[in-house]
């Protein structure tokens, strides 16, 4: 309450300090980039107001009474691609617009053409006002935001993204258009990306997957950055953020210039530094469970207009407390967890930023060259990208005078990527491209994977033709793989297993739009992923779950067929509006650990369960339905559902560790801009997570002691304002997460054995803009 | 035309090399981390005798080869000095990880659980600096023949502080599990 009178209060101080009218205009200029004519009856609109204007004879338009503040300003016309511009309006402005009618132009503000095809199948986006509010917020939970996506965490510092019920390996994420190559395999391994890079979090589905593996059966998500700055001049962006339950500050500036003297030089810095101290939950706080964040990106660019070459280099560096109370030697131990109410006093209280082991201290440097370029009508894309993660994992140990950690893993992975486009005929449209991968995995400490080389090589086709109210794409993509093994034992032996897997995957995606307010979609997709070095060869006690992890040599790749279906309907008037997705994913030879009871593992440390690799025939199906009502234009209500089964065919039981169904509602509450204050708005979610019941029987070994946690509801709220401060915009937004301290905890969360989840939060961001 | 390529082969060239100057050699590690392998309880008898000793060991560690494990006979009607002495056999000469234990003292501790009918009383256990039982060494005394089964277990308490104190349970929330083995035992 104190913080929201504080706001206020800066809002009033703001309000005598500068007051300033709407008074501004922005006017533009439409025309063919090619042809240069003049562009009548292009659609000009305002996002944000959702004001629309069409261009007159001279192509021109002109919005009026604006106030200071950012706005996205959409520019349509009907043989030509989308044009979508972010502008900061401090005084009258004007703006020139090239509509693109072929791909020749290259330009940030030409999304599609840039990404090459559109991908009208499953594509949801978070960007914007939805992203804002996850500023501060770790890559899964931001992403969490999307219907159908949920999160796998390791207490509140880890977390990883779960795609309608996959995670890990069997999603690819594509981290400024390279696939990031970590250690993505291991549930306590969380996305090693800096989310302040992206502009938009996008998951896709369906044909557009093929381009970067023939192995993403739960999708993919692709971190996007904006494109290099495009106008002459600099701008700079300094967002913070403080979140008050572990006393974590972010802050992350970036700084763009595009030269003056040589304008196709332009080039960005941007860094990130965040801190967290111990976690509260409503009734005790954890210790060691502070975070660390230091990461930088540099991305230069040379653009002209049938050449572009970009160098991007990102370093990501983190290191995160585990809670100490949730060191498990056996699984006495775990039963003994499982039965205590709360962890012991001597791991509860510490309110301190120290990190103590057990940590992790994860490193990932990314080092890409992409160069464009046109033959004619023809682009061709060469991307190169080196990567390097670094993986240490700090277990408690025995002596206090050991530093080592005790899994340590370095992978290096080397990319080539080459692709070609060619230009739209006869409403055909296509790419094709191959991919090369080398892959070195070495490891230090425990073992739990071997060191491998890896060599992949594939390539790939999409076609798309559109016409009228139809839609269709296809595509094809093959990848070979090979795998050399080897593990080091401690008599100077090695045990060297080699593998080769092949797999192909196919999509075919059609969409038709009846009228202007329906679009229907309906996807088939093949695809297919080898097994990991993870599932062949892992051999040790998993400490979180009390379990000995085996792996199978033997395991073939997996197959999957996911077919999907979704309607979309927009009411004319935009007071109603749905979006439904029905998918049933079938996978063949899913890959799942079983546990095998009559062969316990004699440790000196007690008998651990065994668990073995396996494959089984799968099904995963469900929805997702969000709706999004305007009973008046000032309030918005926002509900999202999302139900998914997971089925093992063979043993006909469910899946282990499967999101729970869930329901969000959302209302908002959008003010008018005033003089000075504009985009204000106060939001309230109701977050309802029902209990996961469906779960494997103890019938074929028992795979967990704890019954999933209870239902819950979490009551969350966001307010936001932007104001023009000496004429740069200011965006002030408080949010609450957990408002009523609920207690709770979360069936996804390997802490749930231990501890109750996070207690309320608020966090208050301020984000400057600067150019 | 070819100035173009020229450039584009150059942007190729260079973003190559940057890359593979990043890739340094990978050296074999050895596997440097520690494992205890073996447990030995030692004893000597109290008033003269020979020495026993008993272990379980596991030679290659966790998972591989399955440990073997000693059942451990004693004389009746006997007090015996008892050391424990864990190892770590992977490594040549093998390394005492008994030291790195009673250098934390304060933070381990043993615990010994013969089962009824054993015939087997513990005591005696030695302390840390804080008069906390560690449990290093200890007394066993035996009573009239049997046979039954004890339990050895390490305790690590891994608070800051570890907090261990005089009444906490082998069970005890604030400490985990370093080593659990359970014997057979015989008095004969």
């Amino acid at each position: 309450m104190k913080l929201i009178l504080i706001i206020i209060i800066a809002i009033l101080i703001a309000n005598g300090a500068i007051a300033q009218p709407c008074v501004y205009k922005l006017s533009g200029h439409v025309e063919d980039v090619d042809t240069k004519e003049k562009l009548v009856a292009a659609t000009a609109s305002i996002k944000e107001t959702g004001k629309q204007i069409i261009t007159n004879e001279k192509g021109d338009f002109v919005f009026a009474a604006l106030c200071a503040g950012e706005y996205t300003l959409i520019i349509t016309h009907v043989s030509c691609d989308t044009v979508v511009k972010k502008i900061i309006l401090t005084k009258d402005y004007h703006i020139d617009i090239l509509m693109p009618h072929t791909r020749k132009v290259l330009g940030d503000v030409i999304v599609d053409a840039q990404k090459g095809i559109a991908n009208t199948g499953y594509k949801k986006e978070l960007s914007g006002r939805a992203l804002e509010e996850t500023k501060g917020l770790s890559l899964a939970e931001a992403l969490s935001k999307i219907n159908g996506v949920t999160m796998l965490q390791t207490g509140s510092t880890i977390a990883k993204p779960i795609i309608h019920g996959l995670h890990s390996n069997r999603i690819l994420t594509i981290n400024n258009g390279v696939r990031q190559e970590g250690q993505q395999w291991g549930n306590e391994h969380a996305p090693e990306i800096d989310p302040f890079i992206a502009d938009k979090l996008i998951v896709i589905k369906g044909v557009d997957e093929l381009r970067y593996g023939s192995d993403a059966i739960g999708g993919v998500i692709l971190v996007e950055p904006k494109g290099l700055r495009n106008k002459p001049g600099y701008a700079a962006e300094i967002n913070s953020a403080y979140f008050t339950n572990n006393r974590q500050y972010v802050l992350s500036a970036m700084f763009e210039q595009q030269l003056k003297k040589q304008p196709a030089f332009r080039y960005r810095v941007q860094g990130t530094f965040k801190k967290g101290a111990n976690a509260a939950t409503p009734n005790y706080r954890l210790n060691n469970t502070g975070s660390e964040e230091k990461n930088f990106s540099i991305t230069v660019g040379w653009k002209k207009e049938r050449f572009n070459t970009e160098i991007f280099y990102s370093h990501f560096a983190t290191k995160v407390g585990i809670f100490n109370g949730s060191h498990i030697g056996n699984l006495t131990d775990l039963l003994n967890a499982i039965a205590a109410p709360k962890p012991n006093d001597v791991f509860l209280g510490q309110n301190t930023y120290k990190i103590q082991r057990p940590y992790q201290d994860v490193s990932h440097d990314l080092l890409k060259s992409k160069t464009t370029f046109y033959m004619g009508e023809h682009k061709f894309t060469v991307l190169l990208a080196g990567q390097f993660n670094h993986r240490k994992e700090f277990d408690i140990v025995r002596s206090s005078t050991n530093k080592n950690p005790q899994l340590d893993l370095s992978i290096y992975t080397i990319t080539e990527d080459f692709s070609w486009e060619h230009p739209k005929k006869n409403n055909f449209s296509g790419i094709g491209g191959l991919s090369l991968m080398q892959q070195d995995n070495s490891y230090s400490g425990r073992y739990f994977i071997p060191k491998y080389f890896a060599y992949t090589f594939g390539g790939y086709y999409i076609e798309k033709w559109s016409k009228h109210k139809w839609e269709l794409q296809a595509g094809l993509r093959y990848d070979n793989k090979s795998i050399n093994t080897t593990r080091l034992k401690f008599n100077a032996d090695t045990i060297n297993y080699d593998f080769n897997f092949s797999t192909f995957a196919s999509s075919f995606n059609a969409v038709y739009k009846p009228t202007e307010n329906w679009k229907l979609n309906t996807n088939i997709s093949l695809a297919s992923r080898a097994p990991y070095v993870n599932e062949l060869l892992s051999d040790g006690i998993h400490h979180g779950t009390a379990t000995y992890e085996k792996g199978d040599i033997s395991l073939k790749p997996e197959h999957s067929i996911n077919i999907s279906a979704g309607i979309n309907y927009q009411h004319p008037s935009k007071v109603f509006g749905f979006d439904l997705l029905l998918y049933s994913n079938s996978i063949n030879n899913f890959i799942y650990q079983q546990p095998m009871p009559n062969n316990p593992v004699l440790t000196i440390a007690g008998a651990f369960p065994l668990i073995t690799y396996k494959q089984t025939d799968a099904i995963l199906s469900g929805f997702d339905i969000s709706t999004l009502i305007k009973p008046v234009p000032a309030f918005d209500w926002g509900s999202k559902f999302s139900f998914l089964h997971a089925r093992n065919k063979t043993l006909n039981d469910w899946l282990i560790l499967m999101p729970a169904n869930r329901l969000s509602n959302e209302i908002t509450y959008n003010l008018k801009d005033s003089k000075i204050i504009t985009n204000t708005y106060v939001s309230v979610e109701m977050l309802n997570v029902m209990q996961q019941k469906n779960i494997p029987s103890d019938a074929n070994g028992k795979q967990d002691y704890k019954a999933p946690p209870a239902a819950y509801t979490l009551i969350n709220m966001n307010a936001s304002a932007t104001m023009a401060v000496y004429k740069t915009p200011v965006t002030i937004s408080v949010g609450v997460r957990n408002l009523l301290n609920t207690v709770y905890r979360d069936y996804l969360n390997s802490m749930r054995y231990f501890s109750d989840e996070m207690g309320r939060n608020i966090s208050l961001r301020l984000k400057i803009q600067l150019q | 035309m070819k100035k173009q390529f020229l450039k584009v082969a150059m942007g190729v060239l260079i973003s190559g090399a940057l890359i593979t100057s990043c890739k340094k050699d990978t050296v074999e590690e050895p596997n440097e981390e520690e494992v205890i392998t073996t447990m030995k309880l030692n004893f000597v008898p109290v008033g003269g005798g020979t020495t026993l000793t008993y272990q379980f060991r596991d030679a290659d560690g966790p998972g591989g080869a399955a440990p073997t494990q000693d059942e451990i006979v004693l004389a009746p009607s006997k007090s015996y000095n008892v050391t424990v002495q864990l190892l770590n056999e992977t490594e040549t000469p093998a390394e005492d990880i008994t030291l790195e234990v009673a250098a934390e003292a304060d933070a381990h501790r043993f615990y010994y659980e013969p089962t009824a009918g054993s015939n087997i009383v513990v005591s005696g256990l030695n302390n840390d600096a804080n008069g906390v039982p560690v449990g290093i060494t200890g007394t066993w005394a035996t009573g009239a023949i049997a046979t039954g089964k004890i339990k050895v277990t390490l305790r690590h308490f891994g608070g800051t502080p570890p907090g261990k104190a005089i009444g906490d349970l082998v069970n005890s929330s604030k400490s985990s599990t370093d080593i659990e083995v359970e014997f057979n035992t015989k008095i004969q």
